[in-house]
C-alpha cells in the first residue's frame, strides 16, 4: 500500500512514529523519540541512522536480525554509550549522552539480555534494591532516622510483595539469586525494573533463553503491564511474537530503521520482506 | 600492690589489641565485605588516625628528646581524649576521601594497585616529613589518659573496657547501617554496578561513602591504639598489618560484622600465642626426663636460629590462611556462603 | 644542572628502566594469559637475587661464577613460577579476579616470609666486583656492570620479541591472551601455554631481581615486594597485557624516578613512579567504568 511506502520514507525526516499518525490518530507526541542516531565503534558502524518513536502506553517491538544494532541502540538510549550523532528525547527532553544513572533517574528502565541478577542477595532484596529515591539509602538516615527509614521500608516491602505475586515468584522470595534458574532470573530482572517504576521499560530480548512453557506466561505479564498503563519497548527477533503482542513494530537492519508501524502494515512492507527473505522461523 | 600479674596482664593486653584489630576488621569489612572494594592500603587509614591523635596530644618538642616535629597541640587529658579520637576518625575519613576520589571509579585490579601504592607513598611521607611526624624515630610521648591517676594496672583494665565498649558501639552502629537499605545498596553495587546504574543508583558516590565510613572507623582505631601504646612509630604500620586484617576478615567471614570481630580475636590470639613458643619450648626441655631430652633439639635444631624466624613464620601462616580460606571456605567461619559465592565475580558487572 | 648532569640522569634512568622493563614484561605476560595481576610477582625478583647469591656463595657445596649462578637461579625461579601457578592459581582459575588477587597476596606472604625466616632480615649483596666509572663519548660515565645491565635488558626484550613473534609458543601465547576460549577451540592446549608463560614470567622476574641486586645492592627479603609498585606503574602505564607497552612504560618510569630523586627530593623514589601512574589512570580511563580491569 502506498501509505506503507511513504511511512518508510518518512523515517529520515520526522522524529515521530510517522506511521502511527495514519493508523491510530494519536496526538503524535511520543514518550520516547529517537532521531537519526548514529553509533560507530572504531571502523564498525553499529547504528546507522535510527529514527522512530514510542507512543505512550504502547507496546512496541524492536525487531531485526542479530547484528542489526538493536542492543547498541538500547545502550545509546540508556546512556551506556553516547551516540555519535542524533538525538534521543524522553518526554521532549534530550537524554542522549547522559550517564546511565541519570537516564534511569529520568524514568527509563532497562533489562539486559543476560540478567544481571544480584546473585549474593535474595530475590526480595534484589527487588527492594530497585525502589527509587530511598531515604534509607543514605547512611546518615540509616543511623539517625530509623523511624522514617522503617516506614519507607515497609512501603517498599509491600510493593515487593505485589510484584512477587504478579510474577508468581512469591515462593522464591527468600532464595538467593544464585539459586534461580535462567527463566526465573529473567522474571526477576523484569520485576526489578517494574518496581523501579519507570515511565518506559526497555526489555532486551525478554524471552530469549526462557523455557517455552514460561514464555507465554511472561508475554501475558507484559501485556498485563501494558494494560495497566506502562509503556514498553522490547527487542525481539521472533517475528510471530512481535506480531501477536505489539501495537507497534520497528524494524532494524544493518543499523538502520527500515520501517515503523503497526504489525500488519510492517509485515507487508517491501523492504522488510526483502530483508527477511524467507521469513523467520523461531 | 600489683593488680594484674602474669597471665592476667597478658590477657588484658591481648584483649585490648584484639579489640583494636576488631575495629580495623570491621572497617575493612565495610570496604570489602559489603562493597566489594579491594582496598590493599588499609594500614594507611590506621596510621593516619594514630598520627592525628599523636599530633593533637603530644607535648611541645622542647620537652621531648629527639624531637624534630614542629606541629603539636598538646591538648590536655582528659578532655583532650575525645577530641583526639575525633581527630583520628576524621583523619582516617579524609585520607579515605582523598584516596577514594582517585580510585573508586577504577576496576578491581586498578583499585587494588592504587590503594596498595598510595599506602606505600603515604608511608614514605610519614617517614620523610619529620616536621610533622618526627620521622622514623616516632612520636613517643602520646599521653595515656588517666594513667597517672589510676595507676598502671587499673589503667590497663579501664582502657581495655573502654576499647571493648568502643568496639561494641561501632559494631552496633555498623550493624544497624548495614541492615538498613544502605547496606543493601552497598551489596547491590558489589554484585553488579551495571545493574545498579540501570536502576538509578550512582555507584561512584556510594563507593566513596563506603570508603569514607570504613576509613573513619579505621582512623578511630588508630586513635585508640596511639593512646594505648603511648607511641606512634612508622615501623608499626607496615603492609603486614593490612594483610593481617584481611586474614581476620576472611577467616571470620566477609560481610559479617560478627565474623570480623571473631576473626580479629582469633588472629590476634594466634599471633600473641606464638610469642610463647620459645618459652614453651624451654619449659618442655627443662621438664622432660633425662633419656628424652635429646628429642626436641634433634627435631627443631635444624631450624634457623635468627630472631625473625618466628615472626616470619607467623606471616607464612597468614599467607596460608588467605590461600586456604579462599579456596576451601570462602565464606569463612561466620559468613553466608550464598553471599560469598558471588564475591568471586567481577564487581563491575558484565 | 648542566647538560652533562642531565644526560647522566637520563642514563641512570635508562639503566634502572632496563631493570624495570624486564620485570614489567614478565608481569604483563602472565596477566595476558591469566587475566589477573600477580601480587606475588615481586617474590620472583627476590628469589632470583637470593638464589644467585647462594649459588655463587657456596650453598649446597656449589660455588659458581656469578653469571652462571644467575642463569641457574633464573631457571629455578622459572620453575618456581610454574609450581606456584599449578599449586595456587590453577585450581581457582575460574573464580574471577578477587579470589585470585587475594590468593596471590597470600602466596607473596608465604614465599617472602619463608625466605625471611630462613635468612633473616640482614642486608646481603651479590659478589660483584667493584668497578670504576668509565667515560663514554665524553658525555656520560658508566661502570661496566651498569652497561651490562642495559645490555641484558635490551637482549631480554629482543628475546621476548622473538619469542612472541617468531615461535609457535609465542603465537599460542598471543592467541591465548587474546581470547582463551577461542584459542581452546582452535586446538591450542591453553593449560600448557599458561604454564610455559608462567615459566617465562618467573624467569623474567628473577632476572629483574638479579639486575636490581647488581644495581642497588644491598638487598633484603622484602626487596621484590617493595619494588612491586614500580613494576605495576610501568606495566599499567604501558597498558596491561601489552609487552611492548610495558617496555616503554618501564623506561618512562625509570626516567621519572631518577629525575624526581635528583631534582625534587631523594627521599621519595617510588612515589614518582606512582604519581605518574595515578595521573595516567585519571586522564586515560582504561579500566574506569565499564572496563574489566
Amino acid at each position: 500500500m502506498g501509505a506503507a511506502d511513504s511511512d518508510a520514507d518518512a523515517d529520515a525526516d520526522t522524529d515521530d512514529a510517522g506511521s502511527a499518525n495514519i493508523d491510530d490518530g494519536s496526538a503524535g507526541d511520543p514518550l520516547l523519540a529517537v532521531d537519526g542516531v548514529v553509533k560507530t565503534f572504531g571502523g564498525l558502524v553499529a547504528v546507522d541512522g535510527a529514527t522512530f518513536g514510542v507512543e505512550r502506553e504502547s507496546i512496541t517491538g524492536l525487531i531485526g536480525p542479530n547484528g542489526a544494532g538493536k542492543s547498541t541502540l538500547f545502550d545509546c538510549i540508556t546512556g551506556v554509550h553516547a551516540p555519535d550523532s542524533g538525538t534521543i528525547r524522553l518526554d521532549g527532553a534530550e537524554i542522549q549522552g547522559r550517564s546511565p544513572t541519570a537516564v534511569a533517574r529520568r524514568g527509563v528502565g532497562r533489562t539486559f539480555q543476560t540478567p544481571k541478577t544480584f546473585r549474593g542477595m535474595t530475590v526480595r532484596q534484589n527487588l527492594a534494591f530497585a525502589a527509587r529515591d530511598q531515604v534509607g539509602e543514605r547512611a546518615f538516615n540509616s543511623m539517625f532516622r530509623p523511624n522514617t527509614v522503617s516506614a519507607e521500608e515497609a512501603d517498599i516491602q509491600e510493593r515487593v510483595d505485589e510484584i512477587l505475586e504478579f510474577l508468581e515468584l512469591d515462593h522464591l522470595a527468600e532464595e538467593y539469586g544464585s539459586a534461580l534458574s535462567g527463566g526465573q532470573r529473567k522474571l526477576l530482572e523484569l520485576g526489578r525494573v517494574i518496581l523501579m517504576d519507570p515511565d518506559i521499560i526497555l526489555l532486551d530480548e525478554p524471552i530469549a533463553g526462557v523455557n517455552p512453557s514460561l514464555t507465554d506466561d511472561l508475554l501475558d505479564r507484559l501485556e498485563e503491564l501494558n494494560d495497566r498503563g506502562r509503556t514498553i519497548l522490547f527487542i525481539e527477533h521472533d517475528i510471530d511474537v512481535v506480531m501477536q503482542h505489539c501495537d507497534h513494530v520497528v524494524v532494524m537492519h544493518n543499523g538502520e530503521t527500515l520501517a515503523s508501524g503497526p504489525p500488519q502494515i510492517v509485515q507487508e512492507d517491501d523492504r522488510v520482506v526483502e530483508a527477511y527473505l524467507g521469513g523467520y522461523d523461531a | 600492690m600489683a593488680l594484674l600479674t602474669g597471665w592476667a596482664a597478658f590477657l588484658v593486653g591481648f584483649a585490648t589489641i584484639a579489640a583494636i584489630y576488631g575495629l580495623l576488621t570491621v572497617g575493612l569489612n565495610v570496604h570489602y565485605g559489603y562493597t566489594g572494594l579491594l582496598n590493599f592500603g588499609h594500614v594507611a587509614f590506621f596510621a593516619a588516625g594514630a598520627y592525628a591523635a599523636a599530633i593533637v596530644t603530644m607535648p611541645p618538642p622542647s620537652t621531648v628528646t629527639n624531637a624534630s616535629y614542629v606541629v603539636w597541640f598538646n591538648l590536655p587529658m582528659p578532655w583532650g581524649f575525645p577530641v583526639s579520637l575525633a581527630a583520628a576518625a576524621l583523619a582516617g575519613g579524609v585520607l579515605a576521601l582523598l584516596i577514594g576520589l582517585t580510585s573508586v571509579r577504577l576496576g578491581t585490579h586498578y583499585l587494588a594497585i592504587a590503594t596498595f601504592a598510595l599506602a606505600g607513598v603515604f608511608s614514605d611521607i610519614l617517614v620523610n616529613e619529620a616536621w610533622l611526624t618526627n620521622g622514623s624515630f616516632g612520636m613517643n610521648s602520646v599521653p595515656k589518659p588517666g594513667r597517672a591517676v589510676l595507676g598502671a594496672d587499673v589503667w590497663q583494665l579501664v582502657y581495655l573496657i573502654f576499647a571493648l565498649v568502643s568496639l561494641a558501639a561501632v559494631y552496633l552502629l555498623v550493624e544497624r547501617v548495614m541492615n538498613a537499605p544502605f547496606g543493601r545498596l552497598l551489596k547491590g553495587i558489589r554484585e553488579s554496578e551495571a545493574a545498579a546504574e540501570m536502576l538509578g543508583k550512582n555507584p561512584t558516590v556510594v563507593k566513596l561513602k563506603s570508603f569514607v565510613i570504613g576509613g573513619m572507623i579505621t582512623g578511630f582505631a588508630g586513635g585508640i591504639y596511639a593512646h594505648y601504646f603511648g607511641s606512634v612509630v612508622t615501623a608499626q604500620f607496615l603492609p603486614g598489618v593490612t594483610f593481617t586484617v584481611y586474614a581476620a576478615m576472611l577467616l571470620g567471614g566477609a560481610a559479617s560484622n560478627t565474623g570480623a570481630v571473631v576473626g580479629a580475636f582469633t588472629v590476634v590470639a594466634f599471633r600473641e600465642s606464638t610469642r610463647f613458643i620459645t618459652t614453651a619450648y624451654n619449659w618442655f626441655q627443662a621438664t622432660l626426663p633425662e633419656p628424652v631430652t635429646g628429642i626436641l633439639p634433634a627435631v627443631f635444631g635444624p631450624l634457623p636460629n635468627n630472631p625473625s624466624f618466628i615472626p616470619s613464620m607467623r606471616l607464612v601462616v597468614v599467607g596460608l590462611l588467605f590461600v586456604l580460606v579462599i579456596r576451601y571456605r570462602p565464606e569463612g567461619l561466620l559468613g553466608n556462603p550464598s553471599e560469598v559465592d558471588a564475591l568471586g565475580d567481577e564487581g563491575g558487572g558484565d | 644542572m648542566s647538560f652533562h648532569d642531565i644526560l647522566q640522569v637520563i642514563v641512570f634512568g635508562l639503566i634502572e628502566g632496563s631493570v624495570i622493563a624486564v620485570g614489567a614484561v614478565g608481569l604483563t605476560l602472565s596477566y595476558g594469559v591469566t587475566r589477573f595481576i600477580n601480587f606475588a610477582y615481586g617474590e620472583f625478583l627476590t628469589y632470583g637475587a637470593y638464589l644467585t647469591l647462594f649459588l655463587a656463595g657456596g650453598l649446597f657445596g656449589l660455588s659458581m661464577p656469578l653469571p652462571a649462578a644467575a642463569v641457574v637461579a633464573i631457571a629455578i625461579v622459572g620453575g618456581l613460577g610454574v609450581a606456584v601457578s599449578r599449586t595456587f592459581f590453577e585450581p581457582i582459575a575460574d573464580r574471577g579476579a578477587l579470589p585470585l588477587l587475594i590468593t596471590s597476596i597470600g602466596v607473596s606472604f608465604i614465599l617472602r616470609n619463608l625466605l625471611q625466616g630462613w635468612v633473616g632480615v640482614d642486608a646481603r649483596q651479590l659478589p660483584t666486583p667493584l668497578l670504576r666509572r668509565q667515560e663514554y663519548l665524553g658525555l656520560v660515565q658508566l661502570t661496566d656492570l651498569e652497561l651490562g645491565i642495559v645490555v641484558a635488558g635490551v637482549m631480554t626484550m629482543v628475546a621476548i620479541h622473538l619469542l612472541l613473534q617468531h615461535t609457535m609458543l609465542g603465537k599460542r601465547m598471543r592467541a591465548t591472551s587474546g581470547n582463551r576460549s577461542l584459542a581452546e577451540v582452535a586446538g591450542i592446549d591453553t593449560t600448557s601455554v599458561v604454564r610455559q608463560t608462567w615459566f617465562v614470567s618467573g624467569a623474567a622476574g628473577a632476572l629483574s631481581g638479579v639486575l636490581y641486586a647488581v644495581l642497588f645492592s644491598p638487598f633484603r627479603p622484602g626487596v621484590g615486594f617493595e619494588y612491586l609498585i614500580v613494576i605495576f606503574a610501568a606495566t599499567l602505564l604501558g597498558g596491561i597485557g601489552r609487552p611492548y607497552g610495558a617496555m616503554l612504560g618501564a623506561f618512562a618510569i625509570g626516567l621519572a624516578m631518577n629525575f624526581g630523586s635528583t631534582y625534587l627530593s631523594a627521599n621519595y623514589t617510588r612515589a614518582y613512579a606512582f604519581l605518574i601512574l595515578v595521573a595516567v589512570l585519571l586522564v586515560k580511563p582504561e579500566g574506569i567504568r565499564g572496563g574489566e580491569f
